[in-house]
């Protein structure tokens, strides 16, 4: 045991005493000294090879970050992901949604001749069934498809080229190069993507962050983009483009969403939340071998299933709610027509209907549901009975709903600035830790989406 | 209106006066009382700075620095000796120790807050000031220990005046004028005076601050020519009253410097130092990344829109955006023998 | 809630344990405690789901927004706890995941703390790697992407890396497994005092050793048998607030309570392996 007692608050003042002597470079020099050993031991355990060095990197890099293909090259790789998601899904999705009515109906059947009253057979496979088999056969394949394409691109080390590739842009924000890096994970998922602003150091860029993430198409909006991109734009162009088109379509929608991005960012960094620019030092790794494995698992399991997990959980209830909405009926008229009815002059006013904003206040759980929960609602006003193609939901929606151009649209607009769903606000909650952030992550996006569809459809109606 | 009706009105308005801790009463007092503390605070600082000097306030310098009028001033010199905070005589003010340790714990709020706002917040140097002129009235105690803490206890705020310590001990700074530096001498700057305004912004528009190295190469009655190693300034000799400079702690910045931002693409180079103005997170970050003095350094990539631009560095690529590149200095090099014999004497 | 703990180093009122728990980390079942740290981009979450498997759990800091993964795997009848630190450059706290990966290898006093390294860029992740041996001798170091390195024409020489360091190093692929058994047993060996560590202790300019010297004898007094006095003068030196904290509260003097147990365990191992 010790003899001499010392108290330790001697030591600091010791210590403080020493450190006033020696000036305010003492980091720098530990620093310095460091470096020269960690270099003195590396010079003398490697040995660089003649011939080939960082050749293929460098040369990689110079054309991904080259000032004249850099960008195209960007815009080409994410209209070639979402052109396979799209030829990829259409096929997968209709033969799910053809299995799962065989299911539904027999089902059906089979419970009116077991004597099970007709109201819980409708509630239970024209209500919760119906919900989760939308949900299932118009997100899975397409999530299939997108998140393992995403994360080889992830795990090549490509994404931080296109941090490296947008900065000047964020920069002109007054937002943070990674953003990019953040808005890249927020096509997964925006809940995943505002996580991801952790990479951010600086608090004020990381709130911007993560105030902004919600402007880029989550997979949960994928669908509704890539089946209206399908449906409307793809039928304008001539069947060997048709894909094509359509996946330049959800790359145009894409670059609204940057731009609102861009946009909301320097709005946020000029009002709210003003400073100056925090250091920005981002190391480009060499690219990496992708593990086929590991890329199968990470978005098999780690984002498919969770995401697809996520969105079962909401459809069912929110299946069975629709049912109940469509079937009880007040003064002869079902409540969903009534609420869609109710909601119908505000539809009307930014270029939508009344049944839209009704799926769309129904899907504020994940908005993964969307699209199923518009179309049951719809349905259940309608005289059809199954949907299970692409050709189907469009006789429904433009010959029975009197769907225009320009209800896809600003549906397409809606579905990409409109409020973050509850998974989303309650990341928000857990990253920031303030109510305030939290509402204005929440309703920001919502006040762009009203505002930019009610313009459009003004100004599209006055034009015509 | 009914009478019952004014009196609810009257009712109502009373609640919102009388309410506690959110009435209209509690917050005008509250206000009052904040307004108070302002000024015995900027008076406190007023009488330590003229205190360090060796000088002792007066009420007419009291009433000037705050610009009130002289009846005023004495009630608040009577109020501030009724709470034991100074002691008047007839050479001027003089602190008690409550008074000391009250203005030094001011001092230490302003020159910490200013500390932050250039470190953490980036703020540019002519702008601090008068941020921490309202900040410092806010800051209590035990946030000044935090902020002294997450910026690693710094000694001296960005203009070189030394920053009271928890306990109020205060350092001076040991400089001279730079205008009696001899000739020729290296120097360090290790103070700027930031008023008058108008002279302070001229040093820190030149590039002049703090922590940077400089010699004198003229000094005539007239003026003051200094270089800073690849830039020369030539000062008045009341511009050059301002700045105070010690001992140069490591040699000049070499002629053919360069910024990392202007380095062109496919010439090697090695970095000098860091700019006296790259500070806090920044400055740690590009320690850590390696980038100490003598390392080796080229460009590796352009950029669509020009800035950022990725360079290699320690066998890593690393992109930097143009403020920050800017504010390495490097050197192409030329002078490869003296990197080889300077790598050879960290070897030894 | 932690089931009893066999032989292993720690006990549930050792200081040590309740710093751990303190950040979130429970021993559970595990005999020995492992930590993970390396820069990012160096293949270490890599080389932790090699280790790992499927056996790992994912959360945060605890009280931080920074992600923290744990996992554990079996060796020789061990069941060793991998935790995962965030991917940092340097401990010297510029940021929150440099202060946690800091005061997990400080305080939380892994029995033995694997710095993963990226094989083609050794230069800058030896400076991790400097830091972390000024910290805690138990250490072995993984030289991760050797493929890579060998692909851009490299060869790393292993054994004067070794030499130079003064702890064990092992080189891997972790993509393809390759190495990791060697880890695996390394790291065994170091915990159990098999392979004695004599880590190398980088040179600081004159004047910053003289301030070192001064200070260290002053800091074993305060703390008897703290590992890493030298370090903390460092630290001392540059201002840092948590370790001037962890001085003052007497947590750093608490911390030698572990110091004497791991010659218990060392002779628990031998004992077992001299049953087998």
């Amino acid at each position: 045991m010790t003899t001499k007692v010392l108290d330790p608050r001697e030591v600091l003042l010791r210590a403080d005493h020493l450190r006033r002597e020696m000036g305010d470079d003492f980091r720098d020099r530990i620093v310095s000294s460091l470096y020269a050993d960690a270099q003195r031991i590396a010079d003398r355990s490697v040995q660089i090879g003649t011939g080939q060095k960082w050749d293929w990197d460098q040369k990689i890099d110079r054309i991904v970050t080259s000032p004249v293909f850099g960008l195209p090259i960007m815009l080409g790789i994410l209209a070639l992901i979402f052109w396979i998601t799209i030829i990829g899904a259409n096929y997968p999705s209709q033969m799910l949604a053809e299995f799962f009515f065989v299911v539904e109906a027999r089902a059906a059947e089979l419970f009116i001749a077991w004597g099970v009253p007709a109201l819980l057979t409708g509630f239970i496979w024209n209500g919760v069934f119906r919900g989760l088999a939308w949900v299932v056969s118009v997100m899975l394949p397409p999530m299939a498809i997108f998140f393992p394409m995403f994360t080889v691109l992830e795990d090549l080390g490509y994404l931080p080229r296109v941090a490296f590739n947008m900065d000047w842009l964020f920069r002109n924000a007054g937002a943070h190069g990674k953003q990019a890096l953040t808005m890249a994970m927020g096509f997964g998922c925006n809940a995943a993507g505002i996580t991801a602003t952790r990479v951010i150091d600086s608090p004020r860029e990381r709130l911007i962050a993560i105030l902004t993430n919600n402007f880029v198409p989550c997979n949960g909006r994928f669908p509704t983009l890539i089946m209206l991109a399908t449906i409307f734009v793809a039928a304008a162009f001539p069947p060997a483009f048709a894909s094509l088109a359509a996946a330049g379509a959800v790359v145009g929608v894409v670059l609204i969403g940057v731009g609102f991005t861009l946009l909301s960012s320097w709005l946020l960094a000029r009002t709210v939340l003003q400073g100056e620019a925090s250091a920005f030092t981002l190391e480009l790794p060499p690219y990496r071998r992708p593990s086929i494995l590991r890329i199968l698992y990470t978005s098999l399991i780690d984002r498919t299933i969770f995401v697809l997990w996520r969105a079962i959980l909401t459809a069912a209830p929110a299946g069975a709610a629709i049912w109940v909405l469509a079937n009880i009926d007040w003064n002869g008229v079902s409540l969903a027509q009534h609420s869609a009815n109710f909601l119908q002059p505000l539809g009307y006013a930014i270029g939508l209907d009344g049944v839209i904003l009704l799926a769309y206040v129904i899907a504020i759980p994940a908005n993964e549901i969307v699209v199923p929960t518009m179309l049951m609602v719809y349905m259940g006003v309608s005289a059809m009975s199954d949907i299970t193609s692409y050709d189907k939901i469009r006789t429904l929606l433009i010959d029975e709903q009197g769907w225009t151009m320009l209800t896809a649209v600003n549906l397409m607009l809606f579905s990409l600035l409109h409020n973050p769903c509850a998974t989303t606000i309650i990341t928000i909650w857990k990253e920031t830790r303030s109510a305030k952030w939290t509402t204005i992550g929440a309703l920001m996006p919502l006040v762009f989406a009203f505002a930019v569809t009610f313009a459009v459809a003004t100004a599209v109606r006055a034009l015509w | 209106m009914t009478s019952q009706a004014w009196v609810l009105l009257v009712l109502i308005f009373a609640i919102a006066v009388a309410w506690p801790k959110i009435g209209l009463w509690t917050q005008w007092r509250h206000y009052q009382a904040e307004k108070t503390r302002r000024l015995v605070e900027d008076a406190l600082k007023h009488i330590v700075a003229w205190e360090q000097r060796g000088q002792a306030a007066t009420p007419e310098s009291l009433a000037g620095a705050l610009s009130l009028s002289q009846r005023r001033t004495l009630s608040l010199i009577i109020r501030m000796e009724k709470r034991g905070l100074l002691r008047s005589d007839p050479a001027g003010f003089s602190l008690t120790s409550k008074g000391e340790s009250w203005a030094l714990h001011v001092v230490r709020a302003h020159r910490l807050w200013e500390r932050y706002l250039a470190d953490d917040a980036g703020m540019p140097m002519e702008r601090l000031h008068q941020a921490a002129e309202i900040a410092e009235h806010q800051l209590s105690a035990e946030k000044l220990d935090k902020l002294d803490a997450h910026l690693g206890h710094p000694q001296r705020d960005p203009h070189g005046d030394p920053i009271p310590a928890a306990d109020g001990s205060l350092k001076p700074v040991d400089a001279v004028s730079l205008s009696q530096w001899p000739t020729g001498e290296q120097a360090r700057i290790v103070h700027i005076e930031d008023e008058p305004d108008v002279i302070f912004r001229q040093i820190i528009a030149a590039g002049l601050r703090p922590g940077v190295n400089i010699r004198i190469l003229e000094n005539t009655p007239e003026r003051l020519v200094i270089s800073d190693g690849n830039t020369e300034h030539r000062l008045a000799h009341i511009v050059a009253a301002n700045i105070q400079v010690a001992e140069a702690r490591h040699s000049l910045r070499p002629a053919g410097a360069i910024r990392l931002s202007e380095l062109p693409k496919g010439e090697p180079a090695e970095v000098i130092e860091l700019d006296a103005a790259c500070r806090g997170f920044s400055r740690r970050r590009l320690l850590d990344l390696g980038l100490t003095p003598q390392t080796r350094i080229e460009v590796a990539l352009d950029n669509p829109f020009g800035d950022p631009r990725a360079y290699r560095v320690r066998g890593t690529t690393i992109a930097l955006r143009r403020q920050q590149a800017g504010q390495i200095w490097v050197k192409p090099p030329s002078t490869s023998a003296n990197q080889q014999t300077a790598k050879e004497a960290i070897h030894a | 809630m932690t089931a009893a703990v066999t032989d292993h180093s720690n006990c549930e009122t050792c200081p040590a344990h309740a710093q751990l728990e303190q950040m979130g980390v429970s021993l559970g079942k595990s005999d020995y405690l492992v930590a993970l740290a390396g820069n990012p981009n160096t293949g270490k979450s890599s080389v932790f789901n090699a280790l790992t498997g499927l056996r790992q759990h994912v959360g945060n800091w605890t009280g931080k927004t920074v992600m923290r993964a744990e996992g554990g795997y079996s060796f020789q009848d061990k069941r060793y706890k991998l935790v995962d630190l965030p991917g940092t450059y340097s401990l010297l706290s510029a940021s929150e995941d440099e202060e946690i990966s800091r005061n997990f290898l400080l305080f939380g006093r892994p029995d033995c703390t694997v710095v993963v390294v990226d094989a083609t860029a050794l230069e800058r992740n030896l400076n991790l790697v400097l830091q972390v041996l000024e910290i805690t001798s138990k250490v072995v170091v993984c030289v991760n992407l050797m493929d890579e390195a060998k692909r851009k024409g490299m060869k790393v020489d292993v054994r004067s890396l070794s030499r130079d360091l003064g702890v064990p190093t092992v080189p891997t692929v972790a993509r393809t497994k390759e190495g990791l058994r060697d880890l695996v047993q390394t790291v065994a060996a170091v915990i159990a005092g098999e392979i004695a560590t004599k880590p190398v202790r980088p040179q600081h300019p004159p004047e910053l050793e003289k301030a070192v010297d001064e200070l260290v004898p002053m800091i074993e007094t305060v703390a008897p048998g703290l590992p890493n006095a030298r370090w903390v003068a460092l630290r001392l030196l540059d201002g840092d607030h948590k370790v001037r904290q962890a001085l003052l509260s007497g947590e750093l003097s608490e911390l030698e309570g572990r110091q004497a147990a791991p010659v218990e365990t060392v002779s628990s191992v031998v004992a077992l392996q001299g049953r087998q």
